[in-house]
């Protein structure tokens, strides 16, 4: 038997003192200090006056922010009605033991995830070109009538980036589906087919009660994700800085990204960046309470 | 403190505490390091072709300065921003020199007018006698309230590159041409459904209205434009809502003879190759890029001025547009506007820009030399140098400000809509949708005094 020495009192915080350092240093002073620069206009740190509440009541009747609330509301319901449905579809065919291949066509799925937000950017804005892209060109071809130069970039703006962002996450989303779907007990379900339930009753009573858990999370995660929406619309719409046409692509965090390093307002962007933690720490308080049951039996 | 050392030998592993150690020495070790002293003068700039130029002339001028000799630093776009203005906001290392180019260039000016980064030249360009050396209307972009704050690379005007097989072959006299209203109307027979399937696959005109430098070309051709030079937003201007509204029917409604394809990516570049564009505006640095950028429309390609908007008004415009600074950082602010001078008066530096890049000077003392005259086989011939040079007086001034962007926002929110109204109305002619371009720019304009009306420090100057 080894004898051992007691850890002097101090021990437990010389081995925090890195992380509180770093903590400190790069996560608690910004956040103050984003909070106090919401109070002020900025030009840069050193030039600096206190105005109020004047950033945040300005927000109230900015057209361009209520914009960017508007689209960013429309796309993060958009995902969440789209992308957790399409992803669950897309487990239940993987999950099926008779299908051959599966392990490919969950790389094929999965394999956007990869490559990143700007990449598909990238891509789509090729693909959804007006008289050059793939898009357009096929359609063209196989269908006469179609018009080679079919604005899906100008013209739909919601569903382009939709559309981008589907083709971005639905693979993530599916795999932590996926992952759910076999853990689902078999004899449950063996016993709901015995006691002559058919799929869709299989699939009501047993299943979806017992991923339900996985899909609260990865429905939060989609919330929260598409609240922060920037890079897709920054590529897709590069020629407008992420606006698109109109506003219609302009997202909460691009008018941030705008009003502070475009046009050099620190204070104004900081009271956007708080106005949308609010909404934030609302929707996971939300998410919180919906869930509190499942928590309280877990 | 005894104790304290000795409790975290007692707490360690001999191994834990070596690793510590040696960590904490380096840390230590690095942190005495003497910095390396910059020596010289330093220019940050974004462009490769103008960091070649400046250095190969580096040897000169460290032969004059022995003891400050040039160092010149090539850095990407957005990192040459963010450094710049780290700078002057929290006083990070700067260069005594930075190249800019005019969408990094608004922010700089965001704050109070002595708290700019760089150094004022106004009275500088003066005391050496050099205030009417250059174009006015090229200091424009790089002037705020009054004050210049650097030196133009390049005039930069428009001119209309077209298709001159395509015209020629259609039998059309561009001679002919004084305005818009003769263009399209000499030009229509270019607008054509090439393949039988009803939709449009050649246009007389192509432009990117998404693009935001494209309305700027054709708003302060027409004498609107963003702001005034004291910064004042004219957005809903007489001059803008008559061209707005003339945008909007030519790009949209039953009239449209407009086409619409990004000439800076590879698509519209093959676009201009197969013919779907006829004729795009084109600034002296574009026109250099056409011969790099589209090798099989040699022989192929004429310029011409820009049709007017009415009889006997401009035919040029400006798009883009780079600048020197001397930065208030400089610790040799008069060497650095030494090296500005050498670099952007220098009659070689004006040759070698053009042969590199076909931007041409606002040095007004370059504007006879010979090479302009040289004719281009790529041009079909023409002395390309000398038309753009011709255009340059012509040039319409670009006011800067901190809320260009926004300005330049609002308005193509405003020819989008405007696109969408006349699409839903039908209308044709301008006059037809020159209430509702009222309208909308009324909104825009007010929109964007309530921006600068909240920023404390410029509204000093907007009444």
């Amino acid at each position: 038997m080894s004898s051992r020495r007691p850890h002097p009192a101090w021990a437990p915080w010389l081995f925090l003192a890195p992380f509180l350092l770093f903590f400190a240093a790069f996560g608690a002073w910004p956040l103050v200090r984003s909070f106090m620069l919401a109070f002020e206009q900025t030009f840069g740190p050193r030039t600096t006056v206190y105005v109020g509440t004047l950033n945040f009541r300005f927000l109230l009747h900015d057209p361009l922010f209520w914009a960017a609330v508007r689209n960013t509301a429309v796309f993060t319901i958009g995902t969440l009605v789209v992308q957790v449905p399409v992803a669950l579809a897309l487990a239940l065919l993987l999950n099926r033991p008779d299908l051959r291949g599966r392990a490919l066509f969950r790389l094929i799925f999965f394999s956007p995830t990869i490559v990143g937000s700007i990449f598909v950017g990238v891509i789509f804005s090729l693909l959804l070109e007006k008289r050059s892209g793939l898009v357009n060109t096929v359609l063209h071809a196989a269908f006469h009538s179609w018009n080679p130069d079919f604005p899906w970039v100008d013209g739909f703006v919601m569903p382009s980036l939709l559309i981008a962002s589907l083709w971005l996450s639905v693979g993530f989303n599916m795999s932590y589906l996926l992952a759910a779907l076999q853990n689902v007990p078999g004899d449950q379900l063996d016993a709901a087919a015995i006691d002559g339930a058919n799929a869709w009753q299989r699939f009501r009573h047993v299943t979806l009660p017992a991923i339900q858990p996985v899909i609260g999370i990865l429905v939060l995660l989609t919330v929260v994700g598409a609240l922060q929406l920037f890079d897709l619309p920054f590529i897709l719409y590069a020629d407008s800085f992420g606006n698109g046409p109109n506003n219609a692509a302009l997202s909460i965090v691009t008018y941030l990204y705008q009003t502070g390093f475009r046009s050099g307002d620190l204070g104004y962007a900081s009271a956007i960046g708080w106005i949308l933690t609010i909404i934030l720490v609302l929707i996971a308080l939300g998410y919180r309470w919906l869930t509190r049951e499942e928590d309280a039996a877990a | 403190m005894k104790s304290f050392f000795a409790g975290i030998v007692r707490t360690l592993s001999p191994g834990i505490s070596l690793v510590l150690g040696l960590g904490i020495i380096s840390a230590v070790i690095v942190a005495l390091l003497p910095l390396q002293p910059r020596g010289g003068i330093e220019i940050w700039l974004g462009d490769g072709n103008h960091a070649n130029l400046y250095r190969a002339l580096a040897p000169e001028w460290n032969r004059r300065h022995p003891d400050l000799p040039l160092t010149v630093s090539l850095i990407s776009g957005p990192a040459l921003q963010s450094r710049m203005l780290s700078g002057f906001y929290s006083g990070t290392p700067l260069p005594d020199l930075i190249e800019v180019e005019r969408g990094q260039i608004g922010q700089v000016f965001a704050g109070p007018l002595q708290d700019v980064g760089f150094v004022d030249l106004t009275d500088l360009l003066a005391r050496d006698g050099l205030a009417h050396e250059m174009d006015s209307a090229s200091y424009s972009p790089w002037t705020s309230r009054g004050r210049i704050f650097g030196l133009p690379r390049g005039a930069h005007p428009v001119m209309l590159a077209y298709r001159s097989d395509l015209v020629e072959a259609a039998g059309i006299d561009v001679k002919q041409i004084e305005t818009w209203d003769d263009y399209f109307r000499l030009m229509r027979p270019l607008l054509q459904d090439l393949d039988g399937d009803g939709y449009i696959d050649r246009y007389p005109l192509t432009i990117s209205l998404t693009n935001a430098s494209f309305s700027e070309i054709f708003l302060i051709q027409g004498g609107g434009g963003y702001f005034d030079g004291m910064g004042n937003p004219l957005l809903n201007s007489d001059a803008n809502v008559r061209i707005v509204a003339r945008l909007a029917t030519w790009y949209a409604g039953p009239g449209r003879v407009i086409g619409d394809i990004n000439m800076y990516t590879g698509a519209g570049l093959r676009l201009l190759r197969e013919g779907y564009a006829v004729a795009i505006p084109s600034a002296d640095w574009y026109v250099g890029n056409l011969p790099v950028t589209l090798p099989s429309l040699a022989g192929k390609i004429k310029l011409m001025p820009l049709p007017a908007w009415e009889r006997g008004g401009r035919r040029t415009s400006a798009n883009g547009g780079t600048m020197i600074g001397v930065t208030k950082a400089s610790k040799h602010p008069e060497i650095a506007w030494e090296l500005a001078k050498f670099l952007y008066f220098s009659p070689v530096i004006a040759r070698q820009l053009y042969d590199l890049t076909h931007i041409v000077s606002p040095v007004k003392s370059t504007w006879g030399a010979s090479y302009y005259d040289r004719p281009e086989p790529y041009f079909c011939g023409q002395p390309v140098g000398r038309l753009l040079q011709q255009a340059i007086p012509d040039i319409p001034p670009r006011p800067s400000s901190p809320y260009l962007s926004s300005a330049v926002q609002l308005v193509n929110s405003v020819i989008t809509q405007l696109m969408a109204i006349t699409d839903r109305q039908g209308y044709v002619r301008p006059e037809q949708a020159a209430g509702d371009a009222r309208r909308l720019l009324d909104e825009a304009q007010h929109t964007l005094l309530d921006q600068i009306h909240r920023n404390v420090f410029q509204a000093q100057a907007i009444p």
